[in-house]
């Protein structure tokens, strides 16, 4: 293991509290496990949601956790644990598998500004309500209608809808300005809410 | 923000469900929802939510579709990973994909 000596602090470590170079190996692994185990179910989440295939979200959650054992003396204790971990993720899936896609990012090409969800299931008129629609839709419906988004879009959505991270950790978790934030916001919830919404119109809850 | 983002969200308003009132609610209710509006807007659009019920009703369903998604994707990491990076952990030999 490198000798984590004169390891460059960054500049928002807060004051006071230990410092993880201070640490032994034995007790760094502790932390570690203690701290960082805990979130492996939703960073099995996401990494499903970022490659859509269980064996390369596996891969991807294990090189990930490496990675954040290797820079976890980078880690302030106190700051945002959760957000550090997503930073980690998101950075080894793009080096992992962004460089493998010859494709620019893609966009979403639907006309959505005048679609609303909400909307649809009134001109519905009665025959259904909210409640019966968003109730129809199995956890694989909506993994699938959120898997059809572009990469962007789809990670944006689920950080925020799943994760709950606000604009600005999604900004830093994607390194991306807010702004973009909430554009891919706003138009991947769109999105989403038009494919489920085909959905119900397949199975009749919907006008045609 | 952008010229062309700010566009894409003005341009994506809903159609007014009766006043000025909503229409503010309307625009604003995903950052709402999303718990990014300062305090005094928060507190606006919060009060015109228990004043109108049009708007709450919206509110509601995006809330619901909302958690919707969150149940949906909620998922267990598999045994066998876990207990290969606790293992890796606890011998001090935690390797990546590439045996990094």
């Amino acid at each position: 293991m490198m000798s984590e000596v004169g390891s460059p602090r960054g500049p928002t470590a807060p004051t006071g509290g230990p410092v993880r170079q201070e640490l032994s190996d034995a007790e760094r692994s502790r932390r570690f496990e203690a701290e960082v185990l805990p979130h492996l179910d939703r960073l099995y989440g996401a990494a499903m949601r970022y490659t859509r295939d269980p064996h390369d979200a596996a891969d991807l959650v294990q090189e990930s956790i490496a990675k954040a054992y290797r820079s976890f003396h980078q880690y302030r204790p106190g700051t945002n644990l959760k957000a550090w971990l997503y930073r980690v993720l998101h950075t080894t899936y793009l080096s992992m598998y962004r460089k493998q896609q010859r494709r620019p990012q893609e966009d979403l090409q639907d006309q959505l500004d005048d679609f609303s969800f909400y909307d649809e299931i009134a001109r519905a008129g009665g025959r259904s309500a909210e409640r019966e629609v968003l109730d129809s839709f199995t956890d694989d419906e909506v993994k699938q209608a959120l898997a059809d988004l572009p990469e962007s879009f789809r990670v944006a959505v689920y950080l925020a809808d799943v994760e709950g991270f606000a604009y600005k950790e999604i900004a830093e978790i994607m390194d991306t300005p807010v702004g973009t934030v909430m554009s891919r916001l706003h138009r991947g919830r769109k999105a989403l809410q038009k494919a489920l919404a085909g959905y119900a119109r397949e199975r009749g809850l919907l006008e045609d | 923000m952008n010229e062309d983002e700010s566009a894409a969200i003005a341009g994506a308003r809903q159609e007014p469900a009766c006043g000025p009132d909503c229409q503010e609610a309307l625009d604003e209710l995903e950052r709402f929802l999303d718990g990014e509006l300062p305090d005094v807007a928060r507190a606006r659009i919060q009060q015109h939510l228990s004043d109108c019920y049009p708007c709450t009703d919206r509110a509601t369903f995006e809330e619901q579709l909302r958690a919707i998604v969150r149940r949906g994707c909620a998922d267990s990491a598999p045994t066998e990973l876990v207990d290969r990076i606790r293992t890796g952990l606890r011998a001090g030999d935690l390797r990546g994909t590439d045996g990094s």
